[in-house]
Formats: C-alpha cells, sequence, structure tokens
C-alpha cells in the first residue's frame, strides 16, 4: 500500500440554513461551508490505513471554493491536498463529480485505495464511489464498516441490512465507508497548527477533463422545499383548564387519533 | 525555547485586538479560543464605541463588518403601562471617527478582527479549548488545551468574565453576586426598510434605545435595543443580587418586556434569530483585579475592565484598549531583552493608569452604589408618568395650572429622597 486517496466534499454548513416557514425554501445566505460530515471518516479511515502501512495519504476535492477546506482537512491527518476549485462545480451531478474527481487521480498516477464516504449531506446521491470505481477501472467495495490492510490487500467488512460481509479486495479499489466505521477524534492545537505547513496543490478543471461535454450535469434540481410539518396546533391547558382535565383532555385526543 | 512568544487566551474583542498588536510588533503570538469560530459564542448588547479600535486600526469601519452608525440615541422611563422618552440626534456630530458608534453583531465582528490577526501573521486556533496554565518551575510557562501542551514566554488571558484560568491562578476571586449584572438578548429579523422606516432611520443609520424602570421590574438594570442591519438586538440587563431577592425570573421579566406597549410595536413581526445569556461585570474599579504577574497579563472583561451605568453597558471599548496596552508592554519587554518578569509588566498597569481606560473606571467609581439606589427604577418612572399623564390628560374637567399639578407629585416621591439622589447621581455620573 503505497498510495492511498482519500476524496471529501466541501459542502453548504446544514446547521447554518435557515428555512422561510412560509414558502418553505432554503435561505443560503451568510451560511458558511464546511468539511461533508461522512468524510471525517473516510479521512480517519485513511489515517488508520497510514499507520498501519506507513502510505502516502492525499486528500482530493473537487467543487466550489475549495481552497479553503484545507486547513480543517490536512490537520484531520492528510499528507497533502490536491484540489480543485471552479464555479462550474456548483451545479455537479454525480455523474460531473465522478469524472472530476476520475480525471484528477488519473493525473495522480492513480492509487493502491481509494476512499470515500457513503454519500454527502447535500446531494446524498450515493454515487460517488461506484461511478468513480468503473470509471477508475477499479473494483467497487461498497458500505464498509471495518477497514485493515492484510499483507498486500486489504481486508473489508461491509454492514447489510441482513448482516456482515467479510470480503478481501486484491488490486486497486474504491471503497466508500459508512459512519460506524470509526469515531473521528478532534484535531488537536498541534495538528491544527502543523496542517499550515503541509503542501496543497491546485488544479485547473481544463487539465483534468479534456471533453467538457463529459461534465455538463444532466439531473437539474426543480425545486427544493423543506419537509411540511402539520401540527394540529390545539392547546389543551388554554383557559386555565386544570393540570389533570389537561390530562384527560389529552388521552382522549391521542385516543381519538388513534396513536393510543 | 518557547513555541511562541506569546499565548493569548480567548479571541474576543480584547483577546483579537491583543494579538493584532503583537503580531504586527513582530512578535510570534499563537490565538486560541474554545468557540468553533471566534467570536461564536460572544455576547454584546451591540453598541460599540469606536474611539478605542480606531486608535489600533484607523479607518476600521470601512472594512469591518460593523452594522450601523448609532445617529439617534433614546432614553425612555416606564411604568407598566407608559414610557416617557427622550430623544436626542445629532447624525453630523456623531460622523467623525473618534467620537462614532456603531452597532455591531458579535459572530461576524469578533470572527472579522481575529481573521486580521490571523493576516497580521498570528496563529489562531480554535476551537481549542485552554484547561490551564503551563508551569516550569513555578513560572507561567504556556498553556494545556486537551493533549496539547503549547509553550510560551507569556500569557495574556482574554478568557472573558468567567476567566476560570485566572482563578486557578489565583489572580482573581471568585465572582460575587454585587459583582455582577446577568444580561439576556435576542436578535430579532426584520426587513432593512422596515427598520429605517419604525426607527426613522436612513440607509446605515441605527438606533440606540435604552429602557429604565419596568423592564427590569424596578429593579437595578435596564433594557436595550440597537438596530442591526436587518436585526434587533434587544436585551435586558439586571444585578444577580436584585435577581435574587425578586420573585420574577429574568425570562419572564424579559418577556413582559417585549410585551410592553412601547416595545411590542418595535419588534412586531420579527422572527427570533438567537437567544444568548452572559454575565457582565458591574463591581467597577473596586473588583478590578490585579492584572499583572510573573509572565502572564489579563485584559478585557476578565480583568473586570467594564463599566454598568444602569442605562448602558460599555466593555467593549475597554477591552479593546487593554488588549492594544498589554501588546505593547509584551513588544517592549521583548525588545528589552525578553525579560518578562512582572516588575518588566507593570508597564501594563501604568499604561491603563493613563489612559481612559482607569480614568473612566476611577471617575465612575461611585456608580455601582448610584446605579443601585431603587429610586432610579421605580420612583422616577412613576413621577414622570404622573407629570405626564396630568400635562397631556384633558377631561373636561376645570383646568389647573402645570406647577400646581406637578409639585404634590414631586412631594409624593419624596422630596427629601430626589435631592439626595440628584446629588449623589450627579457626584457619580
Ligand atoms: C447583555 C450584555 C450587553 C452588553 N452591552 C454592551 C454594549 O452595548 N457595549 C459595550 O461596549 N459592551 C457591552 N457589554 C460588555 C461587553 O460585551 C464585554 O465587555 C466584552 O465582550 C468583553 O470582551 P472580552 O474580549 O474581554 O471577553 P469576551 O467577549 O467574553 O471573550 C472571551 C473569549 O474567551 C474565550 N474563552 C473563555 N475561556 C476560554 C478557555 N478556557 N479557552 C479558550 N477560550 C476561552 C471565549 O470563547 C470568548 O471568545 C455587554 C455585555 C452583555 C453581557
Amino acid at each position: 500500500m503505497k498510495r492511498v486517496i482519500v476524496c471529501y466534499k466541501w459542502v453548504p454548513d446544514g446547521a447554518d440554513i435557515r428555512i422561510d416557514e412560509r414558502t418553505r425554501t432554503l435561505a443560503m445566505d451568510g451560511v458558511s461551508w464546511t468539511l461533508n460530515d461522512f468524510d471525517r471518516n473516510a479521512i480517519e479511515a485513511g489515517v488508520q490505513i497510514k499507520a498501519a502501512t506507513g502510505c502516502d495519504l492525499i486528500g482530493v476535492t473537487a467543487g466550489v471554493d475549495t481552497e479553503a477546506s484545507g486547513k480543517d482537512a490536512l490537520s484531520r491527518g492528510l499528507d497533502s491536498l490536491y484540489y480543485l476549485s471552479d464555479q462550474a462545480m456548483a451545479d455537479a451531478d454525480s455523474r460531473t463529480t465522478s469524472e472530476v474527481l476520475a480525471g484528477m487521480i488519473g493525473r495522480l498516477g492513480g492509487a493502491d485505495l481509494v476512499i470515500c464516504s457513503e454519500a454527502s449531506d447535500d446531494e446524498y446521491a450515493q454515487q460517488t464511489g461506484p461511478r468513480l470505481a468503473a470509471l477508475l477501472g477499479y473494483s467497487s467495495v461498497t458500505c464498509v464498516s471495518a477497514l485493515s490492510p492484510s499483507g498486500e490487500s486489504l481486508s473489508a467488512s461491509r454492514k447489510l441490512e441482513e448482516g456482515v460481509e467479510d470480503v478481501e479486495i486484491a488490486g486497486p479499489a474504491v471503497v466508500s465507508v459508512v459512519p460506524d466505521i470509526n469515531q473521528p477524534p478532534f484535531p488537536s492545537v498541534k495538528q491544527i497548527l502543523g496542517a499550515k505547513k503541509k503542501p496543497s496543490q491546485a488544479v485547473a478543471l481544463a487539465e483534468v477533463v479534456g471533453d467538457m461535454d463529459r461534465i455538463r450535469p444532466q439531473l437539474r434540481t426543480d425545486s427544493l422545499l423543506a419537509p411540511e410539518v402539520s401540527r394540529k396546533r390545539v392547546s389543551l391547558s388554554a383557559g386555565g383548564v386544570g393540570a389533570a382535565d389537561a390530562v384527560a383532555g389529552l388521552l382522549k385526543a391521542l385516543a381519538a387519533e388513534g396513536v393510543l | 525555547m518557547s513555541d511562541y512568544d506569546v499565548i493569548v487566551v480567548g479571541a474576543g474583542v480584547a483577546g483579537a485586538t491583543s494579538a493584532y498588536c503583537l503580531a504586527k510588533g513582530g512578535l510570534s503570538v499563537l490565538l486560541l479560543d474554545r468557540g468553533d469560530a471566534a467570536g461564536a459564542k460572544n455576547v454584546t448588547g451591540g453598541r460599540l464605541y469606536a474611539h478605542s479600535l480606531e486608535r489600533v486600526m484607523p479607518g476600521f469601519a470601512g472594512r469591518a463588518p460593523v452594522e450601523r452608525r448609532v445617529t439617534r440615541e433614546t432614553i425612555s422611563l416606564m411604568t407598566a403601562d407608559s414610557s416617557v422618552t427622550i430623544d436626542f440626534q445629532k447624525p453630523g456630530g456623531m460622523s467623525d471617527p473618534a467620537s462614532a458608534s456603531y452597532t455591531v453583531l458579535r459572530a461576524e465582528f469578533d470572527a472579522w478582527l481575529a481573521g486580521e490577526a490571523e493576516k497580521a501573521g498570528c496563529d489562531l486556533v480554535c476551537p481549542a479549548h485552554v484547561d490551564r496554565l503551563l508551569k516550569d518551575n513555578g513560572r507561567i510557562a504556556g498553556v494545556v488545551a486537551g493533549d496539547d501542551t503549547l509553550t510560551a514566554d507569556a500569557v495574556v488571558l482574554a478568557d472573558g468574565i468567567n476567566s476560570l484560568l485566572a482563578r486557578q491562578e489565583g489572580l482573581k476571586p471568585e465572582l460575587s453576586a454585587h459583582a455582577v449584572a446577568v444580561g439576556c438578548k435576542e436578535i430579532i429579523e426584520l426587513p432593512e426598510r422596515v427598520i429605517n422606516d419604525r426607527f426613522n432611520l436612513a440607509e446605515g443609520e441605527g438606533a440606540a434605545r435604552l429602557f429604565a424602570g419596568a423592564p427590569s421590574g424596578g429593579l437595578v438594570g435596564g433594557g436595550f435595543l440597537y438596530t442591526n442591519k436587518t436585526s434587533l438586538s434587544l436585551g435586558l440587563v439586571v444585578t444577580v443580587e436584585g435577581l435574587a431577592r425578586s420573585r420574577t425570573r429574568l425570562p419572564d421579566m424579559f418577556e413582559a418586556f417585549k410585551k410592553h406597549p412601547a416595545v411590542a410595536p418595535l419588534i412586531e413581526g420579527g422572527a427570533l434569530l438567537e437567544y444568548s445569556a452572559h454575565l457582565v461585570p458591574e463591581g467597577g474599579l473596586k473588583t478590578i483585579p490585579d492584572l499583572v504577574s510573573d509572565n502572564i497579563l489579563i485584559v478585557g472583561d476578565a480583568a473586570n475592565l467594564c463599566l454598568n451605568l444602569g442605562y448602558t453597558v460599555r466593555g467593549m471599548d475597554f477591552a479593546i484598549a487593554s488588549g492594544q496596552m498589554a501588546a505593547e508592554t509584551l513588544i517592549e519587554a521583548k525588545n528589552n531583552g525578553g525579560d518578562y518578569s512582572k516588575g518588566v509588566l507593570d508597564g501594563y498597569w501604568r499604561r491603563m493608569e493613563d489612559s481612559f481606560v482607569l480614568k473612566d473606571m476611577k471617575t465612575y467609581k461611585n456608580a455601582p452604589e448610584f446605579i443601585e439606589r431603587p429610586g432610579t427604577y421605580n420612583v422616577y418612572p412613576e413621577l414622570m408618568d404622573g407629570i405626564f399623564s396630568d400635562l397631556f390628560t384633558i377631561t373636561g374637567e376645570p383646568a389647573v395650572l402645570a406647577r400646581k399639578k406637578i409639585w404634590p407629585r414631586l412631594r409624593k416621591a419624596g422630596m427629601g429622597g430626589l435631592a439626595m439622589d440628584l446629588l449623589k447621581g450627579g457626584n457619580a455620573i
């Protein structure tokens, strides 16, 4: 295991997104950007492989304003960063993203192992890993809940609905990991300070994609609305109703709804 | 060889200013804050008197995320259902940089200020929670944050009113109830145009409104409202001692304040964005701890450098100036051979004595007692209500001259106490 690549995504911070209750639209102004939550597990999985094998651990990301992600991503234990930042990635669908990432990994000369997470916070398409494997000609292993090197190959456990499947992976592979795989620690002050000194290199879209038609997004989002929360807005204790009566009223109302 | 010349703990306005000045002065600096970002959880009322930051970064307001420049001030004396307001505006007079004041939101403002420090060359790490000071042969030699040990020749404590680190070191006593007030605040979103119309403001202009009397339930304290670009900062500050004696809880007081006929129309239709609560140092000069020891300086709220005059809280301009003076002292120490012992760092105290910081704290040294006179918060609002109700109410009853109406009210309020309050108040503020 000489070179391991972790792909991660730089996404809008869900905690900052506000919902307009009347229109149910999402207000994205003033939203800060953050490392996709699940990708912290992917990076940590890479860090553990590095600890076991001494491999070179490279972070790869493509998106908008991805340069800003370096401080956080590198502080988590990556050795270096290879990033692409282009406004064209704003509307990227899974096809676009995997084409671009495959181009970037190709330029790096491939890898023995590529680690992704199962999905991103914002799109949740669950496609990038398998698509990337197909484009690179590597094997694809999804739902990975445990991963460790064994000699020249890798042992992985796949968490499936009915149980756990153990597999051996020979040759280059793209694995996508589930959050159970590990608990990423908070980077220490020294790791955060060290991140500044690590190398990071930008690459332009034209350098990794020859034919722009191949990355034109084919999925268009027509509407994105917050789920409707319908409350009955019944107040059982209004107008000085005592606690005992209010509870009796509540039980009756719940029974009428068929909840009890 | 230490990792840094100086480590600054806390990236509020005091710490960030200190780190900025230290980095500009050529020292290697590490600025640590426990928040996810600098200022993420910091609370203030909302008005920054610009003069002290103006001295550090001339023209800062043109670049910083300030909300509005305050051009309009009102003070209202309120009873439960009335209010008498004095309204002052002088946009021109408040426009030169040294006398201007701006409304600010700390999450954005502090992040910007810490960013300026970073640009000046300081290392910034958040979140980093400092657990204790690092000791080497009894001397302060840095900080310990989680598993990290970070060494420095000197430490600046800018960790706010609670300053656990200063208490651990025995530099600051436990907070006592009569030396702190507690404030709570809501940020209420409204469209910019609505705010301009409602408060009679031109674009970029802001209002500062203070409320005394009923908002604090007659207790020592008061309410405030500051206009931001697209939100209002509405809050209430009450002494902890008063609250302990009162039967009303702060959240209930705040709810009643929001429903007061003088306040409700101002916030109507607004959406609640954020709720916060925080302590305010208000013990005045007497409670300022020893700010200097070997290899350590204390700045801002951690040093209790804050004035609560009942109707207004001033802490950020003190925090900024103290941060700057701590930095100047450390830069001088470094340039004179790197001796950071107490004798050398005492220069910080002398700088503070020569500046507005300790001068103002001295000028207002009796203010805490004055603002704690109960009359300020219940008798006068009632008195004003009575006088103005008499003046403006016409019922068809035979008219009585105004002065004949006012005298009995003054007598009822207690002329003796009133005269004493005027005298004491006049002396204290
Ligand atoms: C309700 C209210 C209204 C106010 N109104 C005004 C006003 O209108 N105008 C005005 O000028 N002043 C006002 N003040 C006072 C003003 O907010 C303070 O004086 C000012 O914030 C002090 O700044 P500081 O940097 O010293 O401390 P803080 O702003 O408290 O910053 C301390 C920082 O230290 C960090 N920290 C603490 N402990 C640790 C640790 N162990 N490790 C790492 N980091 C740590 C915190 O995260 C924080 O960022 C008001 C205060 C309140 C509460």
